[in-house]
């Protein structure tokens, strides 16, 4: 079989594409030329109560710009829909990857139509929907997230199936037994470098939403009574977050996977420590609104300490390691020691920063009215701050979380780069990122593809946290 | 740029129309407004929050932001039309020819540039002088406006400076270029009653000082009538009356106008026998204005078919002179009858003694700086030897300014704070030392609080409903959900709001429904004592009336005691039965209403109703201005805590008005007094507000 060319039967569309490119930049620069003698046009009225800009040279280098960029999307859709509909392997390696991600389209297309439709009844992210920047961001974000839960639909190969001849081919090379390509090439083991990206957004989405939401429960659960009670509490929180945060993190990943540190069990130690937060954050949150109806309250928290305290112990304790008390039979799930290690350090390094955000917000939302109504009520403290505080604080914290799961990604990059808690055969990005490095001036394909993928999802989540933010302070 | 003369008005407004645009529509802020500055006058411009009064004033320095449009009309500066002008020439306007103060000084000054170079910029920008000439300058302007110490306080930072000072350098920097004319945007309502009337005073003088035109915007019909020469009253986006202040204050010809006078508590309004007439109804949001009048839908007159057929030009009035209004009926209308509603209301009985403070003293402990503790600890006394009774049903105004102790006081009542030492009774019991978390819950939901801020009152991310029922769930009301759903729904009705808002989010409701909800959830409990701290002084007037209403019907209602602080003695005498005023820490005088606000008075007192504006050209008042600013409670005066800005200092031999507190004196009839002035010193005080015969 013919290796792959880059678009095959859709590169008659090549040309389109470069010429309107050619012509946006165009545009643009002419618009920034422009833009230092132009005067601001001025806006006149209708008698209908409209306004319109009279048309200048400014105004229409703007205009000219908006419509090349949104035909270039538009030809850009050409591709994907082309890919999609033509044979597996005669749209070339774009028209492949369109096809095989099929599944994800659907699902983006549906998602952007329900909420487009009904955006003026979805609060906050209703409005997300106004924003071009958050718009993207957004279908970024969820891309990969589709990516993630098709993952199995989408792979073409086992990403750890080796092929010896495929070793370092380029992308588009075909099997030698004439069943398909390795549409992004192979890599130095033989492996295809395309399923190994689409199984290690898995390990991303896993971990880094589930890593910042620990993190948060941490942050939120000491930052609240540092911030509202102040004095001593406070100084002696924040001092411990400086601490922490003082410390090289990288270091102090490297210690916590030193053999002899994982032998004494102090990761699992930290993960006892740190995993139990939700769970108090949980029964607080439920104990100060219901402790007035102590029927129900008991029932809330039973469920959640009933449930929540299973969850909690079968994921601490692990047979053969330090922390290995819960009976085999009862025990619902192992977490591979390895990948305990990242969570905890992540959740670590993540909840100082997280703790200070929250603390921040609580000492400027304490001072309200309505904090001072509930206390002149009788209202206990954690009531103040779970249900009058917290909430208020919703939007900074939103913002943030997006953020944060961004640099949550990033470190999990890192922590694959350096070998650092994942096995090397994992398909994380990190790993393969630094897998494909070595060989980098004669493949550079193994870890450009991975790299690629990385930003995009982090570029995706900065742009969203972008538009959440601006979308929340408009009106 | 040079400036140029011109002989006619400064400023020329005509048909001006104002649009924002946002998202969803067009908003018209401001629709036909004409109004005309001559030189030297000073113009006031009056209106609710939201009636485009602002629009006005930023239009005026072509400052609207993105949304905002001039969608028609014209405003001639000095004869040239300001909407047609470019940037360039709108830089050379603004700041020489045209200055503006906005209310917070703090937020117009840099925070991190020196006071003097602030001021010198305005020269050295605008004409070009040296910096020699510019620190003269500044130093001149500085005098002007009344501060101690000049060369000091140019060469001190913004913060190092008191809120009343800070205002006078704001005035002084926009007096710095002698400009032709000078908005005024609320410049005292962040300002304590005492510092306001010294700033107002400032103004005026210096007003006619340069000979500078004044567009002075404040929602405070009292100030506009000491400081202005004519007025205009805006509603809802159009002026609906223009006229001299003696015109307008004395023979109105708008309902709007007129409705305004009637819900603001002059001289002679009283609770029971005159109380005042709250205007109906909401202010119409600027998207959802009826057709033809505006206030239509609000006013007594109301005539359908007429007055909601058309948009209703201004009509000039006959006989006086540039005195134009919105109505079409005003020639009908008979301005000078008696208001119709003037219901009376039965004097509510007081009964036993409720609470009782003897001798209250609460002490802060303050460190200075230092990060882990250590530095000095310093004493702040914040309430001192406090003393006094409340009955059943009985309103007690609290009166003071800010760092008077009015808030202290109310925590210890509250229990969010104890006592240093002294008691608080409750019924029989001693409250003094129980914090909130330890009283039960019948102590707890006996003593209840309403706040000041209604955009602050209520929690932002919960339903109206939800947060009257959780006050009902803490006080142990109601066996189950479905009981206190009812109690909720009965509790809404009595604070007259429709059901429908239990399940609203409070950003849905006006300042005036929130604050009726945070009432609603003050008596949740059957609070027998409700602490009101300033509940109307954010609120609309003609909400404000509304609101004060409510809560002495519900006082009536429920026979609960009132502790109502305030700083606005207008109100105070109109509600309260009896007056306590506060002076750092100290309650310097205690008495009925009538004898709080007749002679003799306590100096502060009397300084205080003389400060206060009062909207009646018939009220003639003693011209009292107090110097200075209020001592900090850090560092209070030695002797008597008023010795520093009292006028009365002088006739009291020996100097002991700066070495000992003086006692509490009784002047017959439980009025009490702290003051060390003899009897026969008190028997000359004259009376602070005469009303003129009619």
């Amino acid at each position: 079989m013919e290796p792959l060319t880059w678009t095959g039967s859709l590169s008659l569309l090549n040309p389109v594409l470069a010429a309107l490119a050619a012509l946006l930049v165009l545009a643009i620069l002419a618009r920034i030329a422009l833009s230092f003698f132009a005067t601001e046009p001025a806006v006149v009225v209708n008698p209908d109560g409209t306004a319109t800009a009279p048309n200048g040279l400014w105004s229409l280098s703007v205009t000219a710009g908006k419509w090349l960029f949104l035909s270039l999307v538009g030809v850009l859709v050409l591709y994907i829909v082309g890919g999609v509909v033509t044979p597996l392997g005669s749209g070339g390696i774009f028209g492949a990857a369109a096809k095989k991600f099929l599944p994800v389209w659907i699902a983006l297309v549906v998602l952007f139509a329900v909420s487009l439709r009904f955006k003026r009844r979805l609060g906050l992210y209703g409005k997300l929907f106004d924003s071009t920047i958050g718009m993207i961001g957004f279908g970024l974000v969820m891309f990969w997230v589709f990516t993630a839960i098709f993952a199995d639909m989408i792979v073409m190969h086992d990403p750890l199936g080796q092929i010896s001849q495929l070793k370092n081919k380029a992308p588009g090379v075909a099997l030698p037994d004439g069943s398909g390509w390795y549409i992004f090439g192979g890599d130095h083991l033989g492996r295809d470098v395309f399923s190994r990206m689409i199984k290690g957004s898995q390990v991303v989405i896993q971990i880094a939403p589930l890593a910042t939401l620990f993190a948060f429960m941490v942050g939120i659960t000491l930052g609240l009574p540092a911030g509202y009670y102040g004095g001593k509490l406070d100084s002696g929180l924040s001092f411990l977050a400086n601490l922490i945060l003082a410390f090289p993190v990288i270091l102090l990943f490297y210690l916590l996977v030193t053999p002899e540190i994982v032998t004494t069990g102090l990761p699992q130690f930290m993960a006892v420590a740190l995993f139990i937060f939700p769970l108090v954050f949980l029964t607080i949150l439920l104990n100060s609104r219901y402790y007035v109806q102590p029927q129900r309250r008991n029932l809330m928290v039973a469920a959640v300490l009933g449930i929540g305290g299973w969850l909690y112990l079968s994921l601490i304790s692990t047979p053969g390691t330090a922390v290995s008390f819960f009976p085999a039979a009862i025990d619902l799930f192992d977490v591979p020691p390895n990948i305990l290690i990242v969570f905890v350090s992540v959740v670590f390094v993540n909840s100082p920063t997280v703790f200070r955000i929250v603390r921040g917000l609580t000492l400027d939302i304490k001072t309200r009215d309505y904090v001072s109504a509930a206390q002149t009520r009788g209202e206990r403290p954690w009531y103040i701050m779970l249900w009058e505080i917290l909430p208020n604080a919703r939007g900074p914290l939103i913002v943030d979380f997006c953020l944060r799961i961004g640099y949550t990604t990033i470190l999990l990059g890192t922590l694959g780069f350096f070998g650092l808690g994942l096995s090397p055969e994992s398909p994380d990005w990190g790993t393969t990122i630094n897998a494909g490095r070595r060989l980098l001036t004669i493949a550079p394909h193994p870890a450009i593809v991975p790299a690629v993928a990385l930003m995009s999802l982090v570029l995706g989540l900065n742009l969203l946290a972008d538009g959440l933010r601006e979308e929340s302070l408009r009106d | 740029m040079t400036k140029w003369d011109y002989d006619g008005p400064i400023l020329e407004i005509e048909n001006l129309s104002i649009s924002f645009f946002t998202r969803l529509r067009e908003i018209p802020a401001v629709m036909d407004f004409s109004c005309t500055v001559q030189p030297g006058e000073a113009m006031g411009l009056v209106g609710e929050s939201g009636c485009g009064k602002s629009t006005v004033a930023l239009a005026v320095m072509r400052d609207l932001g993105k949304n905002g449009r001039i969608v028609g009309g014209s405003i001639k500066f000095k004869g040239r039309d300001i909407t047609r002008m470019s940037d360039e020439e709108l830089r050379d306007i603004r700041g020489s020819e045209i200055a503006m103060i906005y209310q917070e000084p703090m937020a117009s000054l840099n925070p991190a540039m020196k006071i003097g170079q602030q001021l010198m910029e305005v020269p050295m920008i605008h004409e070009g002088v040296s910096k020699e000439e510019a620190w003269k300058r500044a130093l001149e302007v500085v005098r002007d406006v009344r501060l101690p110490d000049p060369e000091r306080m140019l060469r001190s930072y913004p913060h190092q400076l008191s809120g009343g000072q800070q205002q006078r350098i704001v005035i002084a920097m926009a007096l710095m270029s002698k400009p032709a004319l000078l908005i005024l945007d609320e410049p005292t309502t962040a300002l304590d009653v005492t510092v306001e009337a010294a700033v107002v005073d400032l103004v005026k003088d210096l007003g006619h000082k340069y000979g500078t035109s004044m567009l002075f915007i404040s929602h405070n019909l009292g100030l506009v009538l000491e400081t202005c020469d004519r007025l205009c009253v805006m509603y809802s986006g159009e002026a609906v009356e223009t006229g001299s202040i003696k015109d307008v204050f004395d023979k109105m010809q708008h309902p709007y106008t007129q409705a305004l006078f009637r819900s603001i508590p002059l001289p002679g309004a009283d609770k029971t026998t005159r109380p005042l007439i709250a205007i109906p109804g909401n202010f119409p949001l600027p998207h959802e204005r009826p057709p033809g009048c505006n206030f239509g839908p609000r006013c007594t007159y109301f005539e359908a078919g007429r007055c909601d057929a058309a948009d209703i030009p201004m009509f000039p009035v006959t006989g006086q002179e540039r005195h134009e209004t919105r109505c079409l009926r005003f020639k009908e209308i008979d301005w000078a009858a008696p208001p119709k509603a003037a219901r009376q209301n039965e004097k509510g009985e007081v009964g036993r003694v409720v609470l009782k403070m003897e001798d209250l003293r609460k002490y802060y402990e303050v460190r200075g700086g230092a990060l882990f503790g250590g530095g000095d600890t310093k004493v702040v006394k914040a309430n001192e030897t406090l003393s006094f009774e409340a009955r059943e049903g009985e309103t007690l105004a609290i009166v003071g300014e800010s760092g008077c102790g009015k808030s202290t006081f109310a925590k210890v009542l509250m229990g969010l704070e104890t006592a240093t030492s002294g008691q608080i009774f409750l019924y029989d019991n001693e409250i003094q030392s129980t914090p909130i978390q330890s009283r039960n819950t019948e102590t707890v939901s006996g003593v209840q609080m309403v706040f000041q801020n209604p955009f602050d009152t209520l929690n932002p991310s919960m339903t109206v409903g939800r947060q009257i029922i959780r006050a009902l769930e803490i006080f142990g009301e109601g066996k189950n959900d479905a009981e206190r759903q009812a109690r909720m729904l009965e509790l809404l009705d009595l604070v007259k709001l429709p059901r429908a808002f239990a399940e609203r989010m409070p950003r849905q409701l006006s300042g005036g429904q929130k604050q009726r909800v945070g009432i609603a959830r003050a008596f949740a409990g059957g609070a027998k004592i409700v602490v009101a701290d300033e509940p109307v002084s954010a609120l609309d007037v003609s909400v404000q009336a509304a609101v004060t209403d409510l809560l002495m019907e519900i006082q009536r209602k429920n026979k609960t005691t009132l502790l109502f602080i305030s700083h606005d003695l207008s109100i105070v005498r109109y509600l309260s039965d009896r007056v306590m005023v506060m002076y750092l820490g100290h309650v310097v005088e205690l008495g009925s209403t009538d004898q709080v606000f007749s002679p003799p008075y306590h100096p502060y007192t009397e300084a205080l109703l003389s400060a206060v504006p009062i909207a009646d050209t018939k009220v003639k008042k003693k011209h009292i201005v107090l110097e200075g600013d209020i001592p900090s409670a850090m560092n209070p005066p030695p002797g008597c805590p008023f010795q520093t800005r009292c006028r009365w200092k002088s006739r009291v031999p020996g100097g002991l008005c700066e070495k000992e507190v003086p006692p509490v004196r009784d002047l017959g009839n439980g009025h009490q007094v702290k003051c060390h002035l003899s009897d026969a010193e008190f028997a000359t005080m004259e009376p602070v507000i005469t009303i003129a015969a009619e």
